[in-house]
Parts: structure tokens; C-alpha cells; sequence
């Protein structure tokens, strides 16, 4: 077997610039669908029938179904209602549909694991329900949904080569017109294999950073957080 | 200050209250005594709606708790009565991502809209009276249970309520610990607080207690100074659970 990463080399910034759309996909639709998983989130666990059943139907469709199958649907099916998409677009709906349906239950799970009473703790010193979700329920949430969070967006980011199927010129479709032309897949689908390994990579390390961050009592207070408590003013003398 | 009227609470089949009616004038420290699942937790949270009432009125400083004429009140109306009724669980219930003096402030800062500073200056001073003094800035979770418990007690204290309800706040903590939390509970008492709670500490009752109240399978069974309650106890129900209470 003769290689010739000279060929890998030459296509290399080619690769790099599809590499962006890849970017641009995952980025794009893992906003889009972590916003909407809030929701879906919140609807899911809703004492109300009319928001949890559908939150939960949705949950079932999207999660029991392939991507692959959502991407072929909402790129070809949708000219049948008279809506005709661009494979870019495309790729953002049916890929934001599935971020949200997964990440609706990771956040599910981080926010039904705050404890009942220390939300009966925050209401019983008069605070609203909006208020109990954005100081008590969310700060803790947060760092419970990191891990199982940020191992799907790590699947998510990989998934995102399943747009090369309707036509997105992102790396896995980029790589293979390559290869394909020069005859070089061994080569190329190696350095394909390591820009995802970078992109990977990425996340591995915000993951990382995002628990270190958020193991709050093992580190000291900030230097703001210090001032805005006037933590180092001495107390005036109060009267016994 | 505290009005309770004929409440009943069910839960599924459960009677948990049963017509309970009890009144508590300002500056009274009333104690909840009686066997477990006798209904003391959920008379304490039905005073503040953490439990909605089957049936029953309940006033707090003359205005009823809940309900306005045949209305149900507002989220916000019922958040805003609730801030004047401090409340200290058996569990502590501290936030595990702030400091004690951001559990402490935050109800200044979050529901009143104090300023920062200002409100930690306030906490402080609470976290001080509770001696509490240099644990201001460590999480709850390297506090000791009756460490917790004081930082609860000053939480609650710093939105200045009317009245304090605990619900029995030394039930989960070793015995070595249950005298600071209650030497904190009755210098709070001595100064003058609206009080009900319910434990199982009868020397506190004993000491501290204006009236204590006997409840049983969700009745009120019997209410006498403390004189009365332990020097003579009128039911044989009473008796039964004094005798097994106080070895």
C-alpha cells in the first residue's frame, strides 16, 4: 500500500473550510435546540395535560426516529407543502429538532433534581415562581445537566456529518467529492477524521472547564463577589 | 396574629387535619407537640399555603392567607404574604450554591430589592446574633447540622416577619447539636416573636412555650400552659405519649 499525505496536505484548507459549515451547523443548531428543549422541558414536566402530552409526543416521535430520516424529510418532503428549502436550512430545522427533543430530557433531569424543599424554602420567604426557577432552580440544575449535556453535544457535533446526505457542503460531504476525485479515502478520511477529533476535542476541554467552574465551593469567593458582600469591611459594633 | 379556622386537610384518604382551630396572639410562642403524622407539619404549612387547605380559613395579622372574598389571591399576593411568615424546616433546606450570608440576604435582595451591600451588612449582623460570626462565607454543605440550622433561622429572621413558624427544626440533628439551635430559638422568643412550633423537644416547650397544644390524628386534643399540659394532662392519650416522650 503506497500513502501520499501530500494529496491530504494540498486539500487540507479545503477541508478546513468545510469544516467551518460543520461548525456553523452544530453551533447553530445546538443553540436553537437547547433553547427549545427548555421549553419543551418545562411543558414536559407541566401539571397540565395540554402542554405535557405534546411535549411528551414530541419527545417520543423525534427521539424514536433517525436524523438521517428527519434530514430526508424536511429537505424533500417539505416542497409537498408547498415550502421549498435550501439544503442549509434544511439541515438547521431538522437538526435543531433533534438537539431539542434529547436535550429537552437531560434538562428535564437536572431540574427535577433540585430538591422540593428548598423550592418550598424559596417560596416560603415570598418568591415567585419565576423568580424560585432563575436563583434556585437553574444555578444548581445547570451543573447537574453538564456531563450528560455536553455528551451529546459531542454526538450532536459528529451527527452533523449526516447533513452531507442533502447535500450541505459540510466536511463529511467535502471529504468524500475528495476522495472520490483523487482516490485518495485512506489519506483524506484520516485528516477528516482528525479535524472532528479537534472539534471534539473542543467540547471535551469546555466540559472540563464548564465543571471546574461550577464546583463553586471548592474554590474561594472572587474578588467581586468579596466586594459586592463587603466581605472584607469590618461590621460596625452592633449593641448587645 | 394567627387565625386558624375549622381547617381540614386530606391527602387522597388521609385526614391529616381534621377541624383544627387555634388562635395565636402577637408576641406568643405556641408549641406543636403530638405523635408523628398527628398533623403538626401540616398545620404549620397550610398557615403559609405550602399545602392548599381542603377546607378552612387561616389568617395571618387579620388578613386571610390564600383567598380574598371567593377568590383565590394572586401568585404574587400569596408570595408577598408568605414573606411575612418566616418558616425553619426540619430539613434546613439551604441553597447548596450560595454562602450562608447569600442564603441569608437573598430573600432581601431577590423579594424585597434591597441592594447588595446593603442587605449584607443586614445578613451579618443576623449571622452574628446566631454566632455564626465566621462561617459567614462557607457553603452549607461544611456546615454542621446545627450550623445549618442557625443560618436557616437567620434567613428567615432577615425578611422580619410577623410571625415564625418551625416545623420541628432539631428533629434531624445529632443530640449533641440540638441545644444551639434551641438557645438561638428562645433568645429570638425573648424578643418578643410570634412563634408556633412544633417539636419534639419538651423541655423547650416546657420552658419557652406560652400554650402548648396537643394534636392527635389531626384534632386538636388538648391546649394548657405548659403547667397544665405536663403537670396535668387531662386526656389518657395525652398521658400515653408524655409517659413514652418523657423516659
Amino acid at each position: 500500500m503506497h500513502l501520499d499525505f501530500g494529496v491530504a496536505w494540498k486539500f487540507l484548507p479545503i477541508l478546513l473550510q468545510a469544516s467551518l459549515m460543520t461548525i456553523a451547523l452544530f453551533v447553530l443548531s445546538q443553540v436553537l435546540g437547547t433553547a427549545a428543549a427548555f421549553f419543551v422541558a418545562l411543558a414536559r414536566m407541566s401539571p397540565r395535560a395540554w402542554l405535557r402530552r405534546p411535549a411528551m409526543a414530541y419527545i417520543w416521535v423525534v427521539r424514536g426516529t433517525p436524523l438521517l430520516l428527519h434530514l430526508f424529510f424536511v429537505y424533500y418532503a417539505a416542497p409537498a407543502f408547498g415550502i421549498t428549502l435550501d439544503a442549509f436550512p434544511a439541515a438547521i430545522i431538522a437538526m435543531s429538532a433533534s438537539a431539542a427533543a434529547y436535550n429537552a430530557e437531560i434538562i428535564r433531569a437536572g431540574l427535577q433534581a433540585v430538591h422540593r424543599g428548598q423550592l418550598e424554602a424559596a417560596y416560603a420567604v415570598g418568591m415567585s415562581y419565576g423568580q424560585v426557577v432563575r436563583r434556585i432552580i437553574v444555578p444548581q440544575a445547570v451543573r447537574i445537566i453538564i456531563p450528560p449535556y455536553m455528551g451529546n453535544a459531542i454526538s450532536h457535533c459528529k451527527n452533523s456529518s449526516l447533513a452531507s446526505v442533502i447535500t450541505v457542503p459540510e466536511l463529511m460531504l467535502t471529504a468524500q467529492m475528495i476522495y472520490s476525485s483523487t482516490y485518495r479515502a485512506i489519506e483524506i478520511l484520516t485528516v477528516t477524521g482528525a479535524i472532528y477529533l479537534v472539534l471534539t476535542s473542543c467540547l471535551s476541554a469546555l466540559q472540563m472547564y464548564l465543571e471546574h467552574v461550577t464546583t463553586y465551593e471548592q474554590r474561594g469567593l472572587g474578588e467581586a463577589r468579596r466586594r459586592r458582600l463587603r466581605l472584607d469591611t469590618p461590621l460596625p459594633t452592633m449593641p448587645a | 396574629m394567627i387565625e386558624v379556622e375549622n381547617l381540614v386537610k386530606h391527602f387522597g384518604a388521609v385526614r391529616a387535619l381534621d377541624g383544627v382551630s387555634l388562635s395565636v396572639t402577637a408576641g406568643e410562642v405556641v408549641c406543636l407537640i403530638g405523635p408523628s403524622g398527628s398533623g403538626k407539619s401540616t398545620l404549620l404549612r397550610c398557615v403559609n399555603f405550602l399545602e392548599e387547605p381542603t377546607s378552612g380559613v387561616v389568617r395571618v395579622n387579620g388578613r386571610r392567607v390564600g383567598w380574598e372574598g371567593t377568590r383565590r389571591v394572586s401568585a404574587r399576593e400569596l408570595a408577598r404574604t408568605r414573606a411575612e411568615i418566616g418558616m425553619v424546616f426540619q430539613h434546613f433546606y439551604l441553597w447548596p450554591h450560595m454562602i450562608a450570608l447569600e442564603n441569608v440576604i437573598e430573600g432581601l435582595v431577590t423579594v424585597k430589592g434591597m441592594g447588595v451591600g446593603e442587605a449584607a451588612a443586614k445578613g451579618r449582623a443576623l449571622l452574628e446574633k446566631v454566632g455564626l460570626t465566621d462561617k459567614m462565607e462557607v457553603y452549607p454543605e461544611h456546615l454542621s447540622g446545627g450550623q445549618r440550622q442557625r443560618v436557616a433561622i437567620a434567613r428567615a429572621l432577615a425578611m422580619e416577619p410577623r410571625v415564625m413558624l418551625f416545623d420541628e427544626p432539631t428533629s434531624s440533628l445529632d443530640p449533641e447539636l440540638v441545644g444551639e439551635v434551641l438557645r438561638v430559638m428562645e433568645q429570638v422568643a425573648s424578643e418578643g416573636m410570634t412563634m408556633v412550633v412544633a417539636t419534639h423537644e419538651m423541655g423547650f416547650a416546657r420552658k419557652v412555650a406560652d400554650r402548648v397544644v396537643f394534636l392527635d390524628q389531626g384534632k386538636i386534643l388538648e391546649v394548657g400552659t405548659p403547667e397544665e399540659i405536663f403537670g396535668r394532662p387531662r386526656h389518657e392519650r395525652l398521658r400515653r405519649f408524655l409517659d413514652k416522650v418523657l423516659v
